[in-house]
């Protein structure tokens, strides 16, 4: 590490820099963290209120924890009596309540079993009608209360102590939430596109992109070795020539090339075809240019060296000179999968929009989000599984950026 | 193990002189042969056509008895050690070692067998499994010594194999590879511009200048009969002093006299040089060694064999003391050879500059004069125009 400066400037700067390193950060990694999290969610889960990163889903409790049978019972949050908040699981979601309104306080609702409170043989008379009088239990205390309303319920038990109950109006109850990432997400989207298993058809997708990205990276990374040591070390007639034309080749935007190549892949009859997706990408004049380059630098006497110990022209290429130039090929590989499984105009155009069996990521991913908008986990499942391979090949090619071993066999 | 032969051999790159021009040069098989002289002599020229690396434009080249003008240079059974040693980066030492071996298709115990063998001749055995970049620059360069005694090749090719390396060390392989050539007795060719190597490696030195090969001799003669006024000037460090003088002769007595100096030349050089005698009246170059001198003290000689001179500088060596002084006559022009005089653009106007190595144990001030001992019997005479000794 080199020398730092020190002092408070110095510290108050550094922290100064760090603080706003991390802020430019998490703006950028925000709505990175959102699709990640979201392809993970319930539908119903996306907009909720407040809105959360967190993928949740309904809390529920295996059912013999309650004492009964059957499926998991769902759990509520409420407070109890004394207003503590507290966990219940929905043990009874149809029991028969009684409303009782005591009589000292006509807007407070005690909800008990039906069959609950005595008849203290009293009537009373609310908003002219004539009302029997109960004698109810509210919180151990015994009031003087009339039937309001009979209804169905819930029995709700306490998830802590399962000998606690209470009765309770189910649709007054908030369901309790709690961490609950949704894999089926990924599947569905995966699942060959049919309506009725909400299937999506973007695994097909998928593996012609993968089939796609890596025939060209490994035509590009072929054709750009070959042309760049032909380029940098192969003698022959007009080879700076063609070597700039190949290079200007460069300078052509793609826009202008996609009628030509569509009228061309009508000729040799490969639209709606994968084959139009590789191989006019198989060959790049910027690989070669980036190939040539590095095989520039690597010194002629390791070249000559190679020579004298007899290895052929062949041997020099895959065995010394293909290892040496491993950053150059990372770089090369790296943007040309980049490009591959990005790409979206050219397959749009070539590629039949009815057609799922060819269609690859960029495209499907584009249909997913417009037609089924609906389903905006699957979506960002969708999503997030095309951003992974990159994220990946990016990570694990990085470290050779930087790297460059090839001057250091001399001296 | 095999010769080396030139015949006739030239190379002129597309857009230059000749880079060798009409070399015929004989290496004897198992000889250690030094190829020496000034930079952009064509020395790595010459070394890379036998290697096949550069294509020869005219002449006829064989090692052993084949013409290996067409042959590649895979095909020659050559090994070369590089200025920068071109070790593959990528692979360990082993690898490096055993990489011309496995080109061939030599059985993998094999292999192992003789590249262990040339690692444990070079002391290598433990930095087997390391890469080039772990190794320090005279590792490197043993590994790359290493790739070119593995394959017992016809010839070994080394172009300034030790440039690269801080003195002490070049010392140490120097006399490595001495050993190592003496031990295997392969055929050598071996690049250097160094005087040191040059005098103390070869069996005999190739000293060549502007792609002509000036002479071809063992050491010792190469500095006691410079075969003309380049190589005398090349070979020696401090250079040969070469001053223009005038020869007079009078009776049997020759003198030379150059900036106001007159000196009697001993009988014994008139042996060595006896075409000095017809050159009485005319102009000849006059070659002292700087060991040539003696402080008057040291050395008995008639006043008439010492040499009066102001010690502009005196550098003090420990076992001598290095006198630069200038006599008073224009320096002989010597096309491309690293005289006094080359390096230092004011004693081109100022004359020509001398350097006498004393004994060490004399004290010397600048600015004194000093009454130096000259040994005439050992001074070479040479003609000022050809460069051509006077024998
Ligand atoms: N590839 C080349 N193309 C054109 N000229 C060249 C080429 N290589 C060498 N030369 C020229 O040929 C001459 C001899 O070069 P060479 O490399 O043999 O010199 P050298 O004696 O090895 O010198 P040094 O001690 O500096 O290595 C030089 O004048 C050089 O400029
Ligand atoms: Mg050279």
């Amino acid at each position: 590490m080199s020398v730092r400066r020190k002092g408070p400037k110095a510290t108050a700067i550094r922290v100064a820099t760090y603080v706003l390193l991390v802020c430019v950060a998490v703006v950028v990694v925000f709505p990175f963290a959102v699709a990640v999290t979201t392809a993970f969610k319930r539908n119903t889960d996306i907009f909720t209120y407040p809105p959360s990163l967190v993928p949740k889903k309904e809390a529920t409790i295996p059912a013999a924890d309650v004492g009964l049978e059957g499926d998991p019972v769902p759990v509520y949050s409420f407070p109890d009596r004394d207003d503590r908040p507290g966990q219940w699981a929905l043990v009874d979601g149809d029991a028969s309540l009684a409303e009782f309104r005591p009589l000292d306080d006509l807007e407070r609702v005690i909800v008990l079993d039906v069959k609950a409170g005595e008849k203290t043989g009293e009537t009373i008379s609310i908003d002219g009608e004539e009302e029997d009088v109960y004698l109810v239990d509210d919180g151990g205390a015994q009031v003087e209360a009339y039937r309001s309303r009979l209804t169905s319920g819930g029995l709700f038990v306490s998830v802590d102590d399962p000998s606690t109950s209470v009765l309770d109006l189910v649709n007054f109850a908030t369901p309790a939430r709690e961490f609950g990432p949704r894999f089926s997400n990924f599947t569905e989207v995966l699942a060959e596109k049919d309506p009725e298993t909400n299937g999506k058809g973007v695994g097909r997708s998928l593996t012609n992109t993968v089939l796609v990205t890596i025939l060209v990276v490994l035509g590009q990374i072929i054709t750009s070795i070959l042309g760049g040591y032909a380029f940098a070390r192969v003698q022959f007639k007009g080879r700076s020539t063609i070597f700039l034309m190949y290079l200007g080749s460069v300078m052509i935007p793609f826009v202008v090339l996609i009628i030509p190549l569509f009228q061309l892949m009508l000729q040799v009859n490969w639209r709606d075809n994968l084959v139009a997706l590789i191989i006019p990408f198989a060959f790049t004049a910027y690989g070669t240019f980036l190939m040539r380059q590095f095989f520039l630098g690597i010194p002629a006497e390791i070249e000559e060296a190679a020579l004298l110990d007899g290895a052929s022209r062949s041997t020099i290429l895959w065995k010394v000179m293909v290892p040496l130039a491993r950053p150059a090929i990372a770089t090369l590989a790296t943007f040309g999968f980049l490009y591959a499984w990005n790409s979206f105009f050219w397959p749009l155009v070539i590629i039949n929009s009815g057609n799922p069996d060819n269609a690859v990521l960029s495209l499907t991913l584009s249909t997913l989000g417009g037609r089924s908008s609906t389903d905006t986990n699957l979506v960002f499942a969708g999503t997030v599984l095309a951003m992974t391979p990159p994220i990946l090949v990016f990570l694990f090619a990085q470290r050779y950026f930087v790297e460059n071993s090839a001057s250091s066999g001399l001296k | 193990m095999a010769a080396v032969t030139f015949n006739n051999i030239s190379k002129r790159y597309k857009d230059g002189p000749k880079a060798v021009d009409d070399l015929n040069l004989e290496i004897a098989d198992g000889e250690f042969m030094v190829l020496v002289g000034p930079s952009g002599c064509g020395k790595s020229t010459a070394l890379r056509m036998i290697a096949g690396l550069e294509e020869i434009s005219d002449g006829e080249l064989r090692i052993g008895e084949r013409v290996v003008n067409e042959v590649p240079p895979g095909d020659r059974d050559i090994a070369m050690v590089f200025q920068n040693y071109a070790l593959y980066p990528h692979m360990t030492v082993r690898q490096n070692i055993g990489f011309a071996l496995e080109v061939a298709k030599v059985r993998k115990d094999e292999i192992n067998r003789r590249v262990e063998d040339a690692a444990e001749m070079l002391g290598l055995t433990e930095y087997l499994d390391r890469l080039p970049k772990a190794l320090s620059g005279g590792q490197r360069q043993r590994v790359a010594m290493g790739r070119a005694i593995v394959r017992s090749p016809q010839v070994f090719l080394m172009d300034e194999p030790l440039s690269n390396l801080d003195a002490k060390l070049r010392v140490q392989m120097r006399s490595d590879i001495i050993q190592l050539q003496a031990r295997l007795g392969t055929t050598m060719v071996y690049v250097t511009h160094d005087q040191v190597e040059a005098m103390t490696m070869g069996h005999r030195v190739a000293v060549m200048r502007k792609g002509v090969l000036q002479q071809v001799a063992p050491p010792q003669e190469l500095y006691l009969r410079p075969a003309n006024l380049f190589v005398a000037a090349f070979i020696g460090s401090p250079a040969m002093n070469l001053i223009t003088a005038d020869v007079t002769i009078e009776g049997d007595d020759v003198f030379v006299s150059f900036g106001g100096h007159r000196l009697r030349i001993s009988a014994k050089a008139l042996d060595r040089y006896p075409g000095l005698r017809e050159r009485n009246g005319t102009k000849v170059i006059f070659g002292l060694r700087p060991e040539h001198f003696a402080m008057e003290e040291d050395l008995e000689v008639g006043d008439d064999q010492v040499l009066t001179v102001r010690c502009d500088l005196a550098e003090a060596m420990g076992a001598e003391v290095h006198i630069h002084a200038v006599v008073d006559v224009p320096p002989p022009a010597v096309d491309g050879a690293p005289i006094a005089a080359e390096d230092d653009p004011e004693a081109l106007v100022a004359g020509t500059k001398v350097i006498a190595r004393v004994d060490g144990i004399h004290t010397i001030a600048m600015g004194q004069d000093v009454r130096l001992a000259v040994k005439t019997h050992l001074t070479h005479f040479f003609d000022p125009a050809s460069g051509a000794p006077l024998r």
